[in-house]
C-alpha cells in the first residue's frame, strides 16, 4: 500500500537524533527497578534530562496502561512504582493466549491488524479469540478502530496509539467519509494557482526556458498557497498537498519534473491535442452506440441524437 | 478484417463509383483474394460489368492484382478505399503548396484515378476558362504548375498502364515529358494532335500527403504544447529529417545541429533564431519526447522520434475520448493506470482521491468497455492461510486503439448513411434547384432579360428555399464532422504503422 511515507519518515528522523521510545522505556524501568519506594518525574528529569517530557508522558502512560507502573500520591508528589512482576500477571489477568494475541496486536503498531490476519497468526479458533480481543479490549490493552480502506473493516491495535493515516486516511476523511468535495475543491485551486503561475509567461521576455521556468512551483509553495486561501478547516501538510497534486497529474493538467536539488517541481501543461474529432460527433460519445444498426429502432436514419446535433 | 471497416467501404463505393463497383468491392472484401471467374460467380454480375468494376478500382488503387498459379488475383486495399475522406485535405494541401490551380489539377487527377500530364492541363484550363473568366492563366503556366506538383512529390508516375500486365514495379521515372505546347493549343481548339505523353500517366501520391498529414499533426502538436516557434522548429525538423532518412523509419538518422541552425536562419523567425539552443532544449525535455539529443558532438545531434510521438499522441487521444464518454474522473482513473502500469483498486481510489464506491464503478465500467484490463495475481500465503488474489488493472493501449478505430469506422458509417438520408428525402428539391441553375446560366449565354432571369428564380417559393438551405447545411455539417471523425482515424491508424 502506498500512503504517504512523510510521516513515518519523520519518526525515523526523530529516532536517529534522540531516544526511541522503546529505550525511554526500558530505562525508567532501570531506574524504577533501582528505587524500590517509587520515582518522581523529577528524578526521571535529572536521569534523563533530554527526555521532551512530552516523551516522557507518552512512555509514564504507556507502562501504566500496561500495568508495569503504579501510580501513587505521597506528600502531594506522584510517584511511579514498578509492580511486582507476579502481581502484574494477575493483574493483567492475562493467559498466554491473551499474551499471544497482544503481542501480535502489538507487532502491527500503529497500523492496525484485521482479526482475520490475528486469526492466521494466533491459530486460534474465532469464537476463543472474539473472546479474548473482547476482554482485551474492556481492560482498554487495545482497541478497535474502523479503517477507511474498507468500511466493514475493524483493526485492532494498542490503546494509547495514534492510529496511522492509512486507516484514518488523514485528512480526508471526517469519520471515515470520505471528504470529495473538499478533495475537488483544493484540485481546483491547486490548478489555479499553476495555470496562473503559467499565464504570467505571456509578458516574459527572457528567453523560452526562463519562460518555463516561470511556470514551475514547489509542492511548498501550493501549500502557501493554499493555506493562505484559508479554505482549509484542518491543517493540511505538504504531503497532503502533494496527494492534491498527484490527481492533477492524472488529470492530465499538470506535470511533475525533479529539479537538481531533488525535490519536485509542478507545473500547468497544455495538452497535445485539442479533443479528438471523434467526440465532437455524436455517434463519438453516443451511449447507445452498442445497439445502433441500420434496421431497428436505433439506427443513423432516424437517431435523434444526431437531429439533436443537427438542431 | 472489422464489419465496420467493411461497410464503410462499400458505402464509399457507393457514394462515388456506383452500386456495380460496390458490389465487386464488397465481394473482394469478404473473400479477400480472388481471379475473375469468381468474382463473376459470386456476384452474379455479367463478365464486362465485373471487368468494369474492376478497372475501376485498379485505376484508383483500390485493388491491386498479382499473378499466382492460380492466374491473376485480385486483392482488395481496405485502408486505399477509406483514403477518399481525406481527398479534401490532399486538395487543400495542394493549394496551401501550389496555389489554386493546382488544386484543381490535383483534383482531376483524384476524380480520375490517373490521367496523362496534357490531358490534367488541359482539363484544368477548360475548367479555369468556366470558372474565372478574370484570371487569365495560360497553358505554360499551367503546364509550370504542374511540374510544381510533381517536384513537391504531390503526383507520381503510375505504374497502371493499360494493358495490366506490368512486371515487378522497376524504379520509375519521375520527369514529367517534354509536353509540346502547340499540339495542345491544337487540341484545345478541338483538333486532335499528339501532345507528346502518350501512356505516360500520373496519379496522386498518396504517401506523400499521409506524410503531410502526419507531419501536420506533429507540428501542430508541439505549437500547442510550447509555441508557433517551436512548432516551426518542429517542421524545420522534419524537413532536415527527409534529407536522410526513410519517409517511414522509426526514428530519424541524427541531425546535425549546424545543419538546423542554418535552416532555421533561412525563415523569419527571429525569435527562433535568438533562442534556437532554449528552443532545442525545451523540446528535448518536454515529456512528449518527439526530439532526442542522441549526440554531443559539433553543438549537438538530434533525432525525430516519430513512433513515440505517435505513442504519446493516441495516448492523448484514447485519454480524451474515456473523458469525454465517462467523465473526468474516469480520465483520472485512465491516466493512472496508465503512469502506474499495474495497480490494484485499494491504490486507485487512494491516488485518484476519488470516494470508493463511485472509484469502483469507474474502474470497473472502463473494465467492462474493454479500456482497461484486469489480471489476476494468485500469491501463496502462510501454509494454513488461502491463496491470496489481486486484482491488477492495466491498459493495453494497441488493443483500445483497434478499438477506438473500429468506433471511428462505425460513426463514419452512420454519419455518411445520415447525410445521404438527408439528402435522398430532399431529393425533389435539390433536383429542382439543380434544374433552375442549368437553366439560368443556359439562358444567360442565349441573352436572356433580367426579368426572364428573375422569372426562373420565382420558381421556388420562398419556403422551398428556406428548406432547401437547411438541407444543405445539414449536410454540409454531416460532411465536416466525417472530414473531424477521419482526423481521429488518421492518427490512431498511424500510431498503429508505428507499433
Ligand atoms: S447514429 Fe445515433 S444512435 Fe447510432 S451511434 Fe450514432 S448517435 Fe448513436
Amino acid at each position: 500500500m502506498e500512503i504517504d511515507p512523510g510521516p513515518s519518515e519523520e519518526h525515523n528522523v526523530n529516532a536517529s537524533t534522540e531516544d526511541s521510545p522503546e529505550i525511554i522505556e526500558q530505562k525508567i524501568i532501570a531506574l524504577a527497578h533501582t528505587k524500590t519506594k517509587g520515582i518522581s518525574d523529577k528524578d526521571i528529569l535529572s536521569e534523563m534530562p533530554d527526555v521532551q517530557p512530552v516523551q516522557r508522558a507518552l512512555v509514564i502512560n504507556k507502562l501504566l496502561s500496561q500495568g508495569l507502573l503504579d501510580l501513587y500520591k505521597q506528600d502531594k508528589i506522584l510517584l511511579y512504582r514498578l509492580k511486582d512482576p507476579n502481581k502484574v500477571k494477575t493483574a493483567k489477568g492475562a493467559d498466554n493466549e491473551e499474551k499471544i494475541v497482544y503481542t501480535i496486536i502489538e507487532e502491527a503498531g500503529n497500523k492496525g491488524i484485521w482479526i482475520r490476519d490475528i486469526r492466521f497468526k494466533s491459530n486460534l479458533m474465532p469464537t476463543q479469540l472474539n473472546k479474548i480481543l473482547k476482554s482485551l479490549e474492556t481492560k482498554k490493552f487495545i482497541k478497535a478502530v474502523k479503517s477507511v480502506a474498507a468500511s466493514k473493516k475493524k483493526v485492532y491495535m494498542l490503546y494509547n496509539l495514534e492510529p496511522d493515516r492509512s486507516v484514518t486516511g488523514g485528512a480526508w476523511y471526517q469519520d471515515q467519509d470520505f471528504e470529495a468535495e473538499f478533495v475537488d475543491v483544493l484540485n481546483q485551486q491547486c490548478y489555479r494557482f499553476l495555470e496562473q503561475k503559467r499565464k504570467e509567461t505571456k509578458d516574459c521576455r527572457g528567453g523560452p526556458i526562463a519562460a518555463r521556468n516561470i511556470t514551475f512551483a514547489t509542492s511548498r509553495e501550493v501549500w502557501k498557497f493554499i493555506s493562505d486561501l484559508g479554505i482549509s478547516k484542518v491543517k493540511l501538510s505538504v504531503d497532503d498537498l502533494e496527494m492534491i497534486l498527484n490527481t492533477l497529474i492524472y488529470d492530465g493538467k499538470v506535470e511533475k519534473t525533479l529539479s537538481n536539488d531533488g525535490t519536485y517541481l509542478y507545473r500547468a501543461v497544455e495538452p497535445l491535442l485539442e479533443p479528438p474529432g471523434l467526440i465532437k460527433a455524436p455517434c463519438g460519445v453516443c451511449p447507445v452506440r452498442k445497439n445502433c444498426s441500420d434496421f431497428g429502432d436505433v439506427s443513423p436514419i432516424n437517431c435523434q441524437y444526431i437531429t439533436e446535433w443537427l438542431a | 478484417m472489422s464489419l465496420f471497416c467493411e461497410k464503410l467501404c462499400s458505402v464509399l463505393l457507393l457514394e462515388h463509383f456506383g452500386p456495380i463497383v460496390q458490389s465487386v468491392g464488397d465481394d473482394l472484401f469478404k473473400h479477400g483474394a480472388k481471379s475473375l471467374g469468381f468474382i463473376r460467380a459470386t456476384t452474379g454480375l455479367p463478365l464486362p460489368k465485373v471487368k468494369e468494376a474492376l478497372c475501376v478500382l485498379l485505376q484508383y488503387g483500390f485493388a491491386i492484382h498479382r499473378q499466382t498459379e492460380k492466374g491473376i488475383q485480385y486483392h482488395f486495399l481496405p485502408d486505399k478505399v477509406i483514403t477518399i475522406l481525406r481527398y479534401p485535405r490532399y486538395m487543400f494541401f495542394a493549394k496551401k503548396f501550389c496555389g489554386d490551380e493546382a488544386e484543381m489539377m490535383l483534383e482531376e487527377v483524384l476524380k480520375r484515378g490517373y490521367e496523362t500530364a496534357s490531358q490534367i492541363i488541359i482539363k484544368t484550363f477548360h475548367r479555369l476558362e468556366q470558372h474565372r473568366s478574370e484570371h487569365q492563366s495560360s497553358l505554360s503556366m499551367l503546364k509550370d504548375k504542374f511540374e510544381l506538383l510533381v517536384k513537391n512529390q504531390f503526383l507520381t508516375r503510375s505504374i497502371c498502364t493499360e494493358t495490366m500486365d506490368e512486371g515487378p514495379a522497376e524504379k520509375i521515372e519521375c520527369n514529367v515529358p517534354d509536353l509540346n505546347m502547340q499540339a495542345m493549343a491544337q487540341i484545345m481548339q478541338g483538333n486532335t494532335d499528339d501532345p507528346g505523353d502518350n501512356k505516360i500517366y500520373w496519379r496522386v501520391n498518396l504517401d506523400r500527403f499521409e506524410q503531410d498529414l502526419r507531419d501536420q499533426i506533429m507540428v501542430s502538436a508541439i505549437t500547442k504544447r510550447v509555441d508557433e516557434n517551436a512548432g516551426e522548429l518542429m517542421r524545420q525538423l522534419l524537413f532536415l529529417m527527409y534529407l536522410r532518412t526513410a519517409s517511414w523509419a522509426d526514428t530519424s538518422n541524427p541531425i546535425p545541429y549546424s545543419e538546423i541552425k542554418e535552416a532555421v536562419r533561412k525563415i523569419n523567425y527571429p525569435l527562433l533564431v535568438q533562442y534556437l539552443d532554449q528552443y532545442l532544449r525545451l523540446l528535448e525535455e518536454d515529456s512528449s519526447q518527439f526530439l532526442k539529443r542522441v549526440g554531443d558532438s559539433g553543438g549537438g545531434q538530434f533525432s525525430i522520434n516519430t513512433k513515440e510521438a505517435f505513442s504519446q499522441l493516441a495516448w492523448t487521444t484514447v485519454e480524451n475520448i474515456v473523458m469525454e464518454r465517462f467523465g473526468s474522473k474516469a480520465a483520472r482513473i485512465f491516466r493512472l493506470v496508465r503512469s502506474r502500469k499495474y495497480v490494484e483498486q485499494e491504490q486507485i481510489q487512494q491516488l485518484a482521491m476519488i470516494p470508493a464506491k463511485e472509484a469502483k464503478h469507474l474502474t470497473y465500467t472502463l473494465l467492462q468497455e474493454n479500456y482497461l484490463q484486469m489480471q489476476e495475481l494468485k500469491k501463496a500465503g502462510a501454509s494454513a492461510a488461502p491463496t491470496k488474489t489481486f486484482f491488477l488493472f492495466y491498459i493495453d493501449l494497441n488493443q483500445v486503439v483497434r478499438m477506438e478505430i473500429e468506433h471511428c469506422y462505425h460513426a463514419l458509417y452512420n454519419t455518411i448513411q445520415r447525410r445521404e438520408q438527408e439528402s435522398a428525402s430532399n431529393k425533389r428539391m435539390i433536383d429542382k434547384q439543380l434544374r433552375i441553375q442549368t437553366l439560368t446560366s443556359n439562358l444567360k449565354e442565349h441573352g436572356a432579360t433580367e426579368e426572364q432571369l428573375a422569372e426562373i428564380v420565382e420558381m421556388m417559393t420562398p419556403s422551398e428555399k428556406l428548406q432547401l438551405e437547411k438541407v444543405q447545411n445539414t449536410i454540409k455539417k454531416l460532411g465536416g464532422s466525417e472530414l473531424q471523425i477521419d482526423e481521429t482515424l488518421f492518427l490512431l491508424t498511424m500510431y498503429l504503422h508505428y507499433h
